[in-house]
């Protein structure tokens, strides 16, 4: 077992995994750029190592300065945790070429995985279903143009290089494609320096089903259940819940079983996520797979009892997975709920600005995994997040009692900084969403409400 | 749906008012005395730099009692040096996580030694990462008062290396940093 792990990352995530190597024994190497020098932040590793200034690509993004800390600290392997290195191929290459085990799969498939085009066409060849649409990339708007109106509109144009939801430009009609078209490939090129885009059938009352996998270097695949993200704000996830409400067991049980098969058949290694749009007739639909641990881990979590992060350790030392299918029962209903440093009233608008007053939930059944305290400076230079709640209940309506309850209970305040508490708590009082027959348009729907 | 940055657009002006906002309200909100302000609209930037407070080593777990003192968020030109509180001395600080060398190669003499004179484009010592050697220089024209980090021996980004007394004379580049300068890829015989 390694005995020394760095860890590739900062705020919740970072603590989560320092917290998985401790009670594993093994020591934890945090690295932290200038911003989050603060003592209160650094006292959860073992050894700490400032490796750059503020910005990300300087710090927790640049390769060199994150490889140099850790073999400067003996570290055996990295951590990449979510974001920042975690599904960088090269990243994964240099670490491979001096000796230290990345946590997580192997290079040329965090490479395939990548590229929306290769990973949509490897799974489609492992037999999943794909959206309507293009699997090429669009070599023109004439060709666009052909393909959206073979598949009906509307349709949703994508960064080949994109994933998590970004570089996507939804188009209703056909007046719309040029415009948004042309707006696609600019912001593919700026943020991903890669302008190819595909599209796809867009569904507008579609739920956004993801299924949790661990696969071992022993060829050994597991799912542990689903989980329901469709609460989302232009396509980041705000609330999330497993296992995914109202789908009919023969569903879940193709949708889960499908997963395991593909994985197994590209050789996935670590835990994923294998994304799935879901429509009104229960037919689904492959998106994406995460190749990496992802912010709503706990959810799982919850309804499994099995440690993810644990597991990842464990499968990238080279050991068998401990579970089998069998082993995997789900009890319960878990939900996350994200609370951000964002004003829901000006389109989620980070607030960046010192936390004075932090007092998060607690009682039973109830998680919070948190980087934050009184005191704490939530910086521009990354994300928003502020906080994750998970509970746990043996029902979603006891679980969502129990988010209310706990969200009433966060006492968070900045004289800078609002959260996304108010609007969560609407969401979770929304009678639509309480019969679980939302889809992905609701945070829209209760925005468009309000104003 | 995707959102690019317009020239002309009429947001554009809301946003630069929020930033001037955030700006304003970080730098009542956190103790010490402001250095540097920095706002931008395009791309979104609000920084806001206090002057530097000393650092704690970063060791093992527990380096500070929570409560501590407060955090010094934001701050990027202030890496590669410093200004002492008093007597206007420059520290120069590590640019990068890596090696320290005091030589260009095992067997050679050191850059600089305490008592040197150096000007502000010399090299005083070379860092080590990812097996490129990048160059340090002094950045200003003076006298070197100690060597503070030790030869062969790992450092982190910002850690002191060398204290200097500037000529008075001589011109100080405040906001310029070295970090962002291209390592140079040389056959030098370290490691």
């Amino acid at each position: 077992m390694f005995s020394k792990v760095l860890i590739a990352n900062r705020g919740e995530i970072a603590l989560r995994v320092a917290r998985a190597c401790r009670e594993m024994g093994i020591r934890s190497i945090g690295v932290y750029s200038t911003a989050d020098r603060d003592p209160r932040t650094l006292r959860h590793f073992d050894q700490v190592i400032h490796i750059g200034p503020a910005p990300g690509r300087r710090s927790y993004q640049n390769t060199a300065a994150v490889v140099e800390a850790a073999l400067q600290a003996g570290a055996d392997a990295v951590h990449p945790g979510y974001g920042f290195l975690s599904e960088d191929p090269d990243f994964a290459e240099v670490c491979a070429s001096v000796g230290i085990t990345f946590i997580g799969p192997r290079p040329e498939q965090m490479r395939m995985l990548g590229d929306k085009v290769t990973a949509r066409t490897v799974m489609r060849d492992a037999g999943l279903t794909l959206l309507p649409g293009s699997v090429e990339p669009l070599a023109s708007l004439t060709q666009a143009r052909a393909t959206s109106d073979a598949i009906g509109y509307p349709v949703i144009v994508k960064a080949v290089a994109g994933g998590g939801g970004k570089g996507m430009a939804v188009v209703r009609s056909a007046a719309q494609l040029p415009d948004a078209f042309a707006r696609a490939r600019s912001a593919a090129r700026h943020l991903f320096g890669d302008d190819r885009v595909y599209l796809e059938r867009c569904l507008t009352r579609g739920r956004h089903v993801e299924v949790q996998i661990l696969c071992d270097s022993h060829g050994g695949a597991i799912h542990l259940g689903t989980r329901d993200c469709s609460v989302q704000r232009r396509h980041q996830k705000l609330l999330e819940e497993g296992p995914a409400p109202a789908l009919d067991p023969v569903t879940v049980e193709a949708m889960t079983a499908a997963s395991t098969r593909a994985a197994r058949a590209i050789g996935f290694l670590g835990a994923g996520t294998v994304e799935f749009l879901v429509d009104e007739d229960e037919r689904f639909y492959f998106m994406e797979l995460n190749a990496r641990i992802q912010v709503e881990h706990p959810v799982t979590e919850a309804i499994t009892g099995v440690d993810l992060v644990r597991e990842q350790i464990y499968i990238a030392d080279g050991m068998p997975l401990g579970l089998s299918q069998q082993d995997i029962t789900l009890r319960g209903v878990a939900v996350e709920c994200r609370v951000n440093g964002e004003d829901p009233a000006r389109d989620f608008a980070p607030t960046p600005g010192m936390i004075d007053r932090f007092d998060p939930p607690g009682g039973p059944f109830t998680r919070i995994d948190t980087h934050c305290f009184a005191g704490y400076l939530l910086s521009p230079y990354y994300d928003s997040l502020l906080a994750k709640v998970v509970v746990w209940a043996p029902d979603r309506e006891q679980a969502l009692n129990r988010m209310d309850r706990a969200l009433t209970e966060f006492d968070v305040a900045g004289r800078t900084v609002r959260t996304t508490i108010p609007f969560l708590r609407r969401v979770i009082s929304d009678p639509e969403f309480r019969k679980a027959e939302h889809s992905t348009a609701l945070v829209d729907r209760i925005r468009e409400h309000r104003s | 749906m995707v959102q690019m940055p317009e020239r002309h657009d009429p947001a554009a002006s809301t946003l630069l008012n929020e930033l001037r906002e955030h700006a304003r309200q970080l730098a009542t909100d956190v103790a010490g005395s402001l250095r540097r302000v920095r706002v931008r609209s395009g791309d979104s930037t609000v920084e806001v730099e206090w002057q530097p407070v000393p650092t704690a080593p970063a060791g093992t777990q527990g380096v500070d009692p929570p409560g501590g003192r407060p955090p010094e968020p934001a701050d990027t030109a202030g890496v590669g040096r410093s200004d002492a509180e008093a007597g206007g001395e420059v520290i120069i600080s590590s640019p990068m996580v890596g090696t320290f060398y005091r030589a260009p190669d095992p067997g050679s003499d050191p850059f600089v030694q305490v008592g040197d004179v150096v000007d502000e484009d010399q090299t005083v010592a070379v860092i080590e990462a990812m097996k490129l050697f990048n160059p340090i220089s002094a950045d200003c024209t003076g006298v070197v008062t100690e060597i503070l980090a030790v030869d062969a021996q790992p450092v982190e980004f910002g850690q002191p290396l060398i204290r200097v007394t500037p000529d008075p004379g001589s011109i100080y580049h405040a906001s310029v940093g070295r970090a962002g300068t291209d390592p140079i890829a040389t056959t030098n015989s370290h490691g």
